[in-house]
């Protein structure tokens, strides 16, 4: 059967395959938006030992750290809707737990997951910013919350850029575990296109290809936005 | 115009300040000199509340602060009254000088930017950087940048400025710069509270000196009194320490 690679098969699920980017995109970019000041605030509670929420952010680190992805997603996509479920039928709610959208359960793994790892790279980034510049600020009469939008943040942010980078592209390249929970992103659509021609390796061509080409675009991102905060920061003499 | 009232500070089982009074008067330049450790730091940052005393009253003009519970308004009015030079400078380095310098004109007093603008070019020719507005602190050395700290302080217009061993980190060439801004600013009246080892700083500019050990004030005076003819023992034994055996009987 096999006559080496099906060219026609493999372009036309290409753009099949292509079609399931909006979803990885927007599991991606809501993740991060939820993340990124969840991460951030759970950070300060760790660098300030907040009672309570520093133990919780730690213990919640450690648990999300250490299991992995697939493992949260069945937990999720097997546990809530039986939660649900449960809620519905106490409410009278008349709704199939099971018509709602993988898309959600999508969105909760990965932000949890998301914030996980930027509690953790937020943590090392506001580290290195002295906290004299905070006593600064306050001294020339700067509020916390101006001090940290004005001060803090930026220079935490040019920081954290490069693990902030590697983060988002672990992200994009995790949301291809959506396939366990049919969530109709980039691999389970080709993956799907596949299957009804055997067609399995052109398949996965188009899809190593497709998320080359997203993360390469992240990282040219990422390095371009790095460059333009970092403006500040002298070379050190060469 | 600032008295400070029997203010102490523990850090854990180490008492740091411990009953320190102490009067200033507009226009004063105040030096506090003392070995490591005997508290002149965070007498100064208890002052400006970067550390939260755990007992004393500050008296500033009018008002009357409790050290130890100030709300967050009166710690804002203080702070508003008083500004800080820091030892190591800690100039927000994500901003130009004149940006570091007219933050918090424009932030924290709410300054339109075109005036707060003409305020930190003019603090800054001040300190001798008129070429270097736009320099970031990377690219400033050390000297300079304590330069733009004091720009930073100066241009608030406080009734006070905290100058926390402001030459203390500097390379010993670069420390002569510092000093004559800090005499500039000091004969045209500012008042300034200044925690230093330079004592040639505290012989030619000063108007008081206070020497603290242990937590305490252990002697004040007029600078020539202070290091001509120290009364108590304690501060003879430091001055032998500091200064060269000559300077004593000599100047």
């Amino acid at each position: 059967m096999s006559n080496g690679l099906d060219f026609g098969f493999l372009i036309d699920t290409f753009f099949i395959a292509l079609s399931g980017v909006p979803v990885a995109m927007i599991i991606t970019i809501v993740s991060l938006v939820i993340a990124l000041p969840l991460g951030f605030l759970l950070a300060l509670t760790r660098i300030n030992k907040m009672p309570i929420l520093n133990q919780f952010s730690r213990v919640y680190v450690s648990f999300v750290r250490g299991t992995p992805v697939i493992v949260q997603i069945f937990i999720i996509y097997n546990s809530v809707p039986l939660l649900l479920a449960s809620i519905f039928e106490k409410y009278n709610i008349q709704m199939d737990v099971y018509d709602v959208n993988p898309i959600w359960y999508a969105l909760i793994v990965f932000s949890l997951n998301t914030t996980a790892t930027l509690i953790e790279v937020f943590r090392s980034a506001i580290n290195t910013v002295s906290k004299g510049q905070l006593e600064a600020a306050y001294s020339v009469g700067l509020t916390t919350v101006q001090a940290f939008t004005r001060i803090i943040i930026p220079q935490t942010l040019v920081v954290a850029l490069p693990n902030l980078c590697n983060a988002t592209v672990n992200l994009i390249k995790a949301t291809s575990l959506g396939y366990a929970m049919s969530l109709p992103e980039i691999t389970l659509k080709a993956q799907v296109a596949a299957n009804a021609s055997y067609n399995y390796i052109e398949a996965y061509i188009d899809i190593f290809i497709i998320y080359l080409i997203i993360c390469s675009l992240v990282e040219f991102l990422f390095k371009r936005m790095e460059k333009r905060l970092r403006k500040y920061k002298i070379a050190p003499a060469a | 115009m600032l008295e400070i009232q029997t203010i102490k500070k523990s850090f854990g089982k180490n008492t740091v300040l411990d009953g320190v009074n102490l009067k200033i008067k507009k226009g004063d330049v105040v030096v506090v000199l003392g070995p490591s450790g005997s508290g002149k730091t965070t007498l100064l940052r208890c002052i400006n509340f970067l550390e939260k005393a755990d007992e004393g009253k500050a008296i500033f003009g009018d008002i009357q602060v409790d050290l130890h519970k100030a709300s967050k308004k009166q710690i804002s009015t203080i702070r508003k009254r008083t500004a800080f030079v820091f030892q190591n400078y800690n100039l927000f380095n994500n901003k130009t000088a004149l940006e570091n310098v007219t933050e918090g004109l424009i932030i924290g007093r709410g300054i339109p930017k075109e005036k707060a603008n003409k305020m930190g070019k003019e603090a800054l020719d001040k300190v001798g950087l008129s070429e270097k507005y736009n320099a970031y602190p990377s690219e400033l050395s050390g000297g300079q940048q304590q330069r733009v700290g004091i720009a930073r302080a100066v241009v608030l217009n406080p009734d006070i400025i905290l100058f926390d061993e402001p030459t203390s980190a500097l390379d010993p060439e670069l420390v002569g710069e510092v000093l004559e801004v800090m005499k500039t600013i000091a004969k045209e009246g500012t008042t300034m509270l200044v925690v230093t080892h330079e004592m040639s700083f505290a012989k030619d500019v000063a108007n008081r000196v206070i020497f603290m050990d242990g937590g305490v004030v252990v002697e004040e005076g007029a600078p020539k009194e202070f290091f001509e003819n120290p009364k108590e023992e304690r501060t003879q034994r430091f001055l032998r320490r500091v200064l060269p055996e000559d300077y004593i009987y000599n100047i």
